[in-house]
């Protein structure tokens, strides 16, 4: 998972001002090229929305092999079991898709011209008549300032949780009813027989710092696996269901 | 330091220098280390430490230039359920030994890295263990000894040894430091043998007779571009008089030519190395006694190191035995002195045992050559500079090749019936075998060749190569877990 201000490849990132790109305009909604993924990083300050609707763990950047908080969205390669919802902008979408086109460039924006969601005429303009930011970019921006001072608290929660040796992989295994099966590795969750074992201070002090509230809601969120692992069974019976009646 | 109410002294020479050419480890130093306490991020930034896959001989067998085979750290696959040397002794195809039973020689041939940056630190994808630079990684272990195990580190030399009427030590005298007194002596001083041999008076065993090198001209070879690809195996390349180690470590090489001064002078030793690196270097003589003391527990002194006993640096096997020895102890730490006796026999026959199997495998490397072209290999196939046990051996593996329960019943062989396989049929040893013995593990041996194929396709499109995953490691550290 790159960090949020660095470019994938093949992209052309210009510092956003109002002169220039006064009538630009770009399309905010979840796309099937951006959006479809089964991981997606996230930043403490989003685990309560994020805990009502999806497993939050700890997954590791095969660059670096460092550590990052992430909300499973999926089992297969590409697959968001929300996308629908999100399309609908029904549940929470994390910042890291919310920012669409958007690059940090300092305290300003950037943005990538040869993103496709850019200069779509279906799109949510940036600037209104007058060259103030739209609320939408205003949103943008504040999305920005969250990330930014989210994803260094985040480094910081998971350094601590390291320390702590409080990080174990988690073996996601799920059997489906068309009797297929899928294993996701490269998982890791809160060890919660080393969180039970630690002394009293160390305790008081995550409590304080507010770890010990971000530890309960990615132990309460792996209650979401099941509930994903029956959105996506549907999903496949529906599809065995259409393949037979097609067949008949 | 007060674990389990021990304290560890440790006194150390201001003035004497390390020897510094043992840059092979064995994937024992994984255990060791993480045992320790030790990061093994810190120990590659800190020691210029690489992965080491096993060791790959050139030369050894004919002498032909494409004459070479693998010993991998990876066993043959299945190898606690099936043996695939008699499948493999059928020869259906043109692979070696080595592709047969595994995919390290053909990840060591790619320059693969032996795991992936998201692995955790010490865990493997494939079995390795380490080539470091000796002179970083001793001031390394002290370092991490004395401020994370609560070892006394004191600056000294011994100028006088105090004995008890017993013979037993009661305390060294330092000019630096005074007396350091002390229950149990652990004697590291290296060829010095300071008070196992000095004091004690202990013998030492020499094998010379068996293992002819007793000469090490050593030196280091800097890359030409810092982004050089880095083998990963010791380079281990027979001459007329000895063999050539190349090691690479992600800053520099470590190359040097083990020979017998019986054999060869030393100058044409030194045009023999500047012929292999291809330019003249500045090499560092360093004499070999290959032997090892009588007993090294005695009294209250132990031998551990070079005080022990030291052969040619073949298979990493000295640094082995420090290791074996310093966990034997560690475990078996006599409760008082009226027990010691006891345990010391016990760590004696151990130890003695464990050198006569290191002894008997490095010999090994020799015996089975075919090379006739210098007096040192024609030498080396003499029966009478073969140890009777590895005649024995010979003889029993031309009917039955050594397996997971051949003959290998201590519980911590240094070198397990893998490593023997390894050398023996890469360097084309015949064993018989009967048609039935196939027959019943055919299926078994079908998929196990099965998996190694699989297993190979996935790990070469996976791995990142040994450079770039150093590269990654110095930048971003592994992870704990």
């Amino acid at each position: 998972m790159p960090p949020i201000d660095e470019p994938a490849a093949m992209t052309n990132i210009v510092p956003l001002n109002k002169e220039t790109y006064r009538h630009l305009k770009v399309d905010s909604r979840a796309s099937a090229a951006f959006d479809n993924r089964r991981f997606v990083q996230v930043i403490v300050k989003e685990f309560p929305l994020l805990l009502v609707h999806y497993p939050i763990l700890f997954s590791k950047d095969p660059q670096t092999g460092q550590f990052f908080c992430g909300a499973m969205l999926g089992f297969d390669e590409n697959e968001n079991l929300f996308f629908e919802d999100w399309q609908q902008r029904e549940l929470y979408r994390p910042l890291y898709l919310q920012r669409g086109p958007f690059y940090g460039n300092g305290p300003e924006l950037a943005i990538d011209l040869d993103d496709p969601r850019v200069g779509a005429d279906s799109g949510k303009p940036l600037f209104t008549d007058q060259g103030t930011p739209t609320r939408y970019l205003q949103s943008m921006i504040w999305a920005f300032q969250d990330l930014t001072a989210g994803t260094e608290m985040t480094q910081l929660f998971i350094a601590r949780m390291l320390e702590l040796k409080l990080i174990e992989p988690v073996d996601v295994e799920v059997e489906f009813d068309d009797g297929s099966m899928r294993r996701c590795i490269g998982l890791y969750t809160i060890d919660q027989d080393v969180l039970a074992r630690l002394p009293d201070a160390v305790v008081v002090e995550l409590f304080r710092r507010g770890y010990l509230r971000l530890i309960d809601y990615m132990i309460a969120s792996l209650k979401q696996v099941p509930v994903m692992a029956r959105k996506k069974n549907l999903r496949l019976l529906k599809a065995t269901a259409g393949l037979a009646s097609a067949v008949g | 330091m007060k674990a389990g109410g021990v304290s560890v002294t440790l006194v150390e020479s201001p003035d004497i220098k390390i020897i510094g050419v043992g840059e092979g480890t064995w994937p024992t130093m994984r255990a060791s280390l993480e045992r320790m306490g030790v990061s093994e991020t810190d120990l590659f930034k800190h020691c210029d430490a690489a992965f080491k896959q096993g060791g790959k001989f050139a030369g050894w067998t004919t002498g032909a230039a494409d004459d070479a085979y693998y010993h991998p750290l990876m066993l043959p696959h299945g190898f606690g359920q099936v043996n695939l040397v008699p499948h493999w002794l059928r020869r259906e195809n043109n692979q070696s030994f080595c592709d047969f039973v595994t995919p390290q020689g053909r990840l060591c041939d790619l320059g693969l890295a032996p795991k992936l940056i998201t692995s955790p630190e010490y865990k493997a994808v494939a079995n390795y263990s380490y080539h470091l630079d000796a002179g970083k990684f001793a001031p390394f272990l002290a370092k991490h000894c004395i401020e994370k195990l609560g070892v006394r580190h004191v600056l000294g030399n011994i100028t006088q040894v105090n004995q008890a009427e017993s013979g037993d030590i009661r305390s060294v005298l330092t000019q630096e430091a005074g007396e350091v007194p002390g229950d149990l002596f652990i004697d590291c001083s290296g060829f010095n043998a300071l008070l196992i041999g000095k004091t004690l008076g202990v013998g030492f065993k020499d094998c010379g007779d068996v293992l002819f090198c007793d000469t090490a001209l050593a030196t280091q070879v800097p890359y030409d571009t810092p982004d050089d690809p880095m083998p990963s195996q010791t380079i281990a390349t027979a001459q007329d008089a000895g063999w050539i180690w190349d090691i690479c470590l992600p800053t520099r090489r470590g190359v040097g030519y083990v020979y017998s001064s019986r054999h060869t002078s030393e100058d044409a030793a030194h045009v023999a190395l500047a012929k292999y690196i291809g330019r003249e270097l500045p090499a560092r003589k360093i004499p070999i006694r290959s032997g090892h003391r009588e007993t090294f527990w005695k009294n209250n002194v132990v031998a551990v190191g070079l005080a022990g006993g030291f052969l040619e640096p073949l298979e990493s096997s000295a640094i082995v035995l420090v290791e074996l020895s310093a966990k034997l102890l560690a475990e078996q730490l006599p409760a008082n002195r009226h027990v010691m006796d006891i345990i010391a026999r016990r760590f004696n026959d151990v130890t003695l045992y464990r050198w006569g199997r290191i002894i008997d495998f490095l010999k090994l490397h020799y015996v089975l050559t075919r090379r006739t072209d210098s007096a040192f290999w024609r030498d080396n196939v003499d029966p009478a500079t073969v140890p009777d046990r590895l005649k024995e051996l010979l003889a029993l593996w031309k009917f039955h090749p050594p397996w997971f329960f051949d003959e290998f019943d201590r519980l911590e062989e240094v070198f397990p019936a893998a490593s023997y396989q390894y050398v023996l049929y890469g360097m084309g040893f015949e064993s018989e075998s009967s048609p039935e013995a196939l027959m019943d593990t055919e299926l078994q041996a079908h998929r196990a060749r099965q998996d190694v194929e699989r297993q190979t396709a996935d790990l070469r499109a996976r791995l990142p190569t040994n450079r770039d995953l150093l590269n990654r490691i110095r930048e971003y550290g592994l992870q704990p877990v």
